[in-house]
C-alpha cells in the first residue's frame, strides 16, 4: 500500500521484530547468537508474565512452541529452556497453557509416527519436559484436573513406542509443592490468579462446553468470594496444625537425641528451618486477621513456643545442655487453633441430622491410628483425631525415653506409641498433669481429664476408649472400671453439664444428666436436648425443672436411656451424642452445643 | 476443500468476523439488545450473572457479540473478556441520570486498559423511548469523549432496544470503521 519512503506515525523498527514487548523478550531470550540459555533473560520473561497476567501466558506458550519447532536447533534448545523456566516460575497460568491439547500437539509436531533409532537433541529435551511435567504438576498441582492432556500425551507417546527418560529426584524436587504457611490474602490471590487464567482460557477457546463452564466459573468468581475465604481459613488451620506437629516433633527430637545426632541430623535441620521460615508469616496473618481473636491468641502462643524451641536448639548446638534443659516448653496442645472453625462448623450441623455418618468421618478409634495431617475438613469434624494428636503431643516433653522418639518420626501422624510413660528422669513425672494444665479446673475426679478438653468448647470430647487403654491416664487415675461414672460433658462460663453414666443391661446405658449453674445470675428456661446416631435409640425423661438458681449445683437433672449400645459396639465405634442447651440469663438467650463422646461402659 | 473455497469467496466479498464486547452498568439493556439483534424479539431477561454470547450476521460481517453482566461484583471480571476484542459497545441507560457518572467512570476504566487501546468504541444511549431519557448528544457531552479520546474512534448513537431503533446503525458504524484486513 505504501509507495516510496516516508515516515508514518508508527515508530521505525527492524522488520521481523514484534511490537509486543512479551514477544520481543522471548525472541531475545531465544536468539541463536547466544552462547547458552540465558537465565536472566528467561527470568525476565517469567517476571513479565507474572506481572501482566491476562493473555501473556497464552501468547508466550504459542510463541515458544513455534520457536521449539524452528529448524535451528540452537533456538529450539533455548526455547525449551525458557519454557522450563516459565513452568517453574509462573505457576498455574502457564501450566494451563502447556496442558492445552493444541499446544501439546504442536510440541510434538516434529515427532515421526514411529520413534527414530536415535532421538535428536530437541526430541530428547521435549520428552524430558513432558515426563517432568507428568511427574510433578500432574501429580501435585491443586488444579491437576485441568492438566489431564499432559498425561494423555505421555500415554500416547509411550504407546507409539517412545521411551520417556528417567527424571532425577533432585529435578523433581524443584517443582514439589511447598508446604508453606500463607496468609488468607495470599491464598486468595493465588486462587484469583488461577481462576482468572482458567476463565480467560475458556473464553478464548470459545467452545460451547467451555463457555458453559466459563459462565459457572464467573459466578464462582463473582458470587462466592466468601466461599474462598472459608477455604483459605481452613487451609491456614491445616498448615498451622502441620507446623505444630513439626514443632512437637522437633522438641521431642531435641530432648532425645544425643550430641552427635544433633550435629548432623537432616530431619532436625529440616524441622528447624520449616519453623523458622514460618515465623515471619505469623506477623502477616495476625495483621490481616486481627479481628479473629482466637486465631491471634493461638498464633502468639505458638510463636512464643517456637521462639523457645529455636533458643533451645541453638543452645544444644553450642553444647550448652544445662541451659537447654531449663527451657521447658509450653506444649502445642494448649493452642487450639482449629477450635474456632471446628466449633462453628459443629454448630451448623443440624441436631436432627446427626447420624451415623458423623462416626464415619472419624477414623477407627484404636489409639495407634496415624492421623492424616492435611485433612483439614476431616480434622474439623474429627474430635478424636484432634484429641489423639493433642494427647500424644502433650506427653512428649515428659517422655525422654530413649528409643521412643522413633515412633513419632512420621510427620503426618503422631501415634500414641510415643506416649510411653517416662522413666522418671524428668522434672514432670506425672504426664496426666500436662493435658489438664490447659484447662480450668483440675480435680480429683478421674474424668476431669475429660472435662478439661470439652470445656475448651471444641466439639470434641474425650475418647474414653483411649483413656482406659492408653497408659497416659493410669498413673494418676487408677482403674476407672466402676459401672457408674460421672463425666463432665461441658463447662462454660455459666453452666456445667455432667453425665452420670451407668450400664443397666447389656444393651442399655442409663444417662443421668445434671446441670449446675456456675454464675451469679439465675438461669431461666433451661432446655437440654440430645441426639444420638441412628444405630442406637434414645429415651428421654422430662427435665426436673427449667430454672437454675445462682450457683445451684446439679439444680436440674434429667434421665435418659440409650438402647442398643452394647459394650462391644461402643468399643469398636465410640458412641457420640450431640447435645444442645438453650437458656436465658437476664433474659438474654444463650445456646451451647457440641458433640460428646461417651466413655465405654 | 469446500470450506477453503467459501473462505476465499468470503474474502473476496469482504465477509469477516469480529469479536464485539458489550459492557455497561446493570440494567442498561445489554441482554435485551443482544437478543433483539439475534432473534428480533424482546426476551425478558433477568439480570445476567455471567455472560451471553451470540453471533449476529449483518452485511457480510459476523459479529461475535459478548454480553457480560454489569452487576457491580461482575465488573472486576470484565477485563478477562478484553483479549482479541475488535470493538467495544458500551450501553448506557439514558434515563438513569443518577448513575450516569458511575457509568462514565466504568467506561473510562475500561478504555484506559492497554489491551483496549486499539478498539473502536460505540456508545449506545439506550432507552430513548423513555420520556426522561437524555438525548444522545447530551450523553455524549457528559462523557466528554471528544476531549479525552484522541487516538480512538468513537461514536454515540441513541438506541431503543424495544423497537430496534439505532441498533443496526451502530453495527454498520462498527463494520465501516474497523479495518478490512
Amino acid at each position: 500500500m505504501s509507495h516510496g519512503v516516508y515516515l508514518g506515525d508508527a515508530p521505525v523498527r527492524r522488520p521481523g521484530v514484534s511490537t509486543n514487548p512479551l514477544i520481543r523478550k522471548i525472541q531475545r531470550a531465544c536468539k541463536m547468537t547466544l552462547p547458552e540459555p540465558d537465565i536472566a533473560l528467561n527470568l525476565d520473561v517469567a517476571d513479565y508474565i507474572n506481572e501482566k497476567q491476562g493473555a501473556t501466558a497464552f501468547d508466550a506458550a504459542s510463541t515458544i512452541v513455534k520457536l521449539i519447532n524452528s529448524r535451528d536447533t540452537h533456538t529450539a534448545v533455548f526455547a525449551l529452556s525458557l519454557l522450563d523456566v516459565l513452568v517453574k516460575n509462573c505457576g498455574y497460568p502457564v501450566h494451563l497453557q502447556i496442558s492445552r491439547k493444541e499446544f501439546l500437539n504442536e510440541l510434538v509436531k516434529r515427532f515421526p509416527e514411529h520413534p527414530p533409532l536415535r532421538y535428536s537433541k530437541v526430541q530428547r529435551l521435549i520428552l524430558t519436559a513432558i515426563e517432568e511435567w507428568y511427574q510433578t504438576i500432574c501429580k501435585h498441582s491443586p488444579y491437576k484436573d485441568d492438566l489431564t492432556y499432559i498425561r494423555d500425551m505421555r500415554r500416547l507417546l509411550k504407546y507409539k513406542g517412545y521411551i520417556l527418560p528417567k527424571i532425577q529426584a533432585e529435578d523433581l524436587a524443584v517443582m514439589r509443592p511447598t508446604d508453606q504457611l500463607k496468609t488468607v490474602s495470599e491464598i486468595q490471590k493465588e486462587q484469583e490468579i488461577a481462576q482468572a487464567a482458567k476463565l480467560e482460557e475458556l473464553i478464548r477457546s470459545g467452545k460451547p462446553d467451555d463457555l458453559r463452564e466459563a459462565n459457572k466459573l464467573m459466578k464462582v468468581m463473582a458470587g462466592f468470594k466468601e466461599d474462598n475465604i472459608v477455604n483459605a481459613k481452613q487451609a491456614i488451620n491445616a498448615e498451622l496444625n502441620k507446623l505444630k506437629r513439626k514443632a512437637d516433633l522437633l522438641n521431642e527430637m531435641l530432648n532425645t537425641s544425643n550430641d552427635t545426632e544433633l550435629q548432623n541430623n537432616e530431619t532436625i535441620e529440616e524441622l528447624y528451618s520449616a519453623l523458622k521460615t514460618a515465623q515471619p508469616k505469623f506477623q502477616k496473618i495476625i495483621e490481616e486477621e486481627h479481628e479473629d481473636d482466637d486465631l491471634v491468641q493461638s498464633l502468639l502462643k505458638f510463636n512464643d513456643a517456637i521462639n523457645q524451641l529455636i533458643e533451645k536448639y541453638s543452645l544444644l548446638k553450642t553444647g550448652n545442655k544445662e541451659a537447654a534443659h531449663q527451657i521447658n516448653l509450653v506444649t502445642m496442645s494448649d493452642i487450639p487453633a482449629e477450635n474456632q472453625t471446628g466449633g462453628a462448623l459443629a454448630n451448623e450441623i443440624n441436631l436432627l441430622d446427626f447420624g451415623d455418618d458423623m462416626g464415619a468421618t472419624s477414623p477407627s478409634p484404636t489409639p495407634n491410628t496415624a492421623q492424616p495431617a492435611a485433612a483439614a475438613n476431616n480434622a474439623n469434624f474429627d474430635p478424636l483425631a484432634d484429641l489423639l494428636g493433642d494427647m500424644s503431643i502433650s506427653s512428649t516433653p515428659a517422655a525422654p525415653t530413649p528409643g521412643s522418639n522413633m515412633g513419632g518420626l512420621n510427620l503426618g501422624g503422631i501415634s500414641l506409641d510415643s506416649t510411653v510413660p517416662p522413666l522418671s528422669d524428668n522434672a514432670s513425672p506425672e504426664p496426666a498433669a500436662v493435658p489438664s494444665s490447659s484447662t480450668t479446673a483440675a480435680a480429683a475426679d478421674p474424668f476431669d481429664l475429660l472435662s478439661g478438653f470439652s470445656s475448651t468448647s471444641t466439639p470434641s470430647a474425650a475418647p474414653a476408649a483411649s483413656i482406659t487403654s492408653a497408659p497416659i491416664a493410669t498413673p494418676s487415675t487408677g482403674a476407672p472400671a466402676s459401672t457408674t461414672s460421672r463425666v463432665t460433658v461441658n463447662e462454660s462460663a455459666k453452666v456445667k453439664i455432667d453425665f452420670q453414666l451407668s450400664r443397666e443391661s447389656d444393651s442399655t446405658v442409663k444417662v443421668m444428666a445434671m446441670f449446675s449453674n456456675l454464675s451469679v445470675n439465675n438461669i431461666d428456661e433451661f432446655v437440654f436436648s440430645m441426639a444420638v446416631p441412628k444405630s442406637v435409640s434414645l429415651r428421654l425423661e422430662p427435665q426436673s425443672g427449667s430454672t437454675l438458681q445462682a450457683f445451684a449445683k446439679d439444680g436440674i437433672h434429667q434421665n435418659a436411656w440409650i438402647d442398643n449400645a452394647t459394650k462391644q459396639s461402643m468399643e469398636t465405634k465410640p458412641l457420640k451424642v450431640k447435645w444442645r442447651a438453650t437458656y436465658k440469663v437476664n433474659s438474654n438467650p444463650v445456646e451451647e452445643t457440641a458433640i460428646f463422646q461417651l466413655p465405654t461402659l | 476443500m469446500g470450506n477453503s473455497i467459501s473462505k476465499t469467496l468470503g474474502k473476496l466479498f469482504g465477509s469477516r468476523e469480529m469479536k464485539i464486547l458489550m459492557l455497561g452498568l446493570d440494567n442498561a439493556g445489554k441482554t435485551t439488545i443482544l437478543y433483539k439483534l439475534k432473534l428480533n424479539r424482546i426476551k425478558t431477561s433477568t439480570p445476567t450473572v455471567g455472560f451471553n454470547v451470540e453471533t449476529v450476521s449483518y452485511k457480510n460481517v459476523k459479529f461475535n457479540m459478548w454480553d457480560v453482566g454489569g452487576q457491580e461484583r461482575l465488573r472486576p471480571l470484565w477485563r478477562h473478556y478484553f483479549p482479541a476484542t475488535t470493538a467495544l459497545i458500551f450501553v448506557i441507560d439514558s434515563s438513569d441520570t443518577e448513575r450516569l457518572n458511575e457509568a462514565k467512570e466504568e467506561l473510562y476504566s475500561i478504555i484506559s486498559e492497554k489491551e483496549m487501546e486499539n478498539v473502536v468504541l460505540l456508545v449506545w444511549a439506550n432507552k430513548q423511548d423513555l420520556k426522561n431519557a437524555m438525548k444522545p448528544q447530551e450523553v455524549s457531552d457528559f462523557l466528554q469523549l471528544s476531549e479525552n479520546l484522541k487516538n480512538q474512534l468513537w461514536c454515540v448513537i441513541g438506541s431503543n432496544a424495544l423497537s430496534g431503533q439505532g441498533l443496526l446503525e451502530g453495527l454498520s458504524w462498527i463494520s465501516n470503521n474497523t479495518s478490512k484486513k
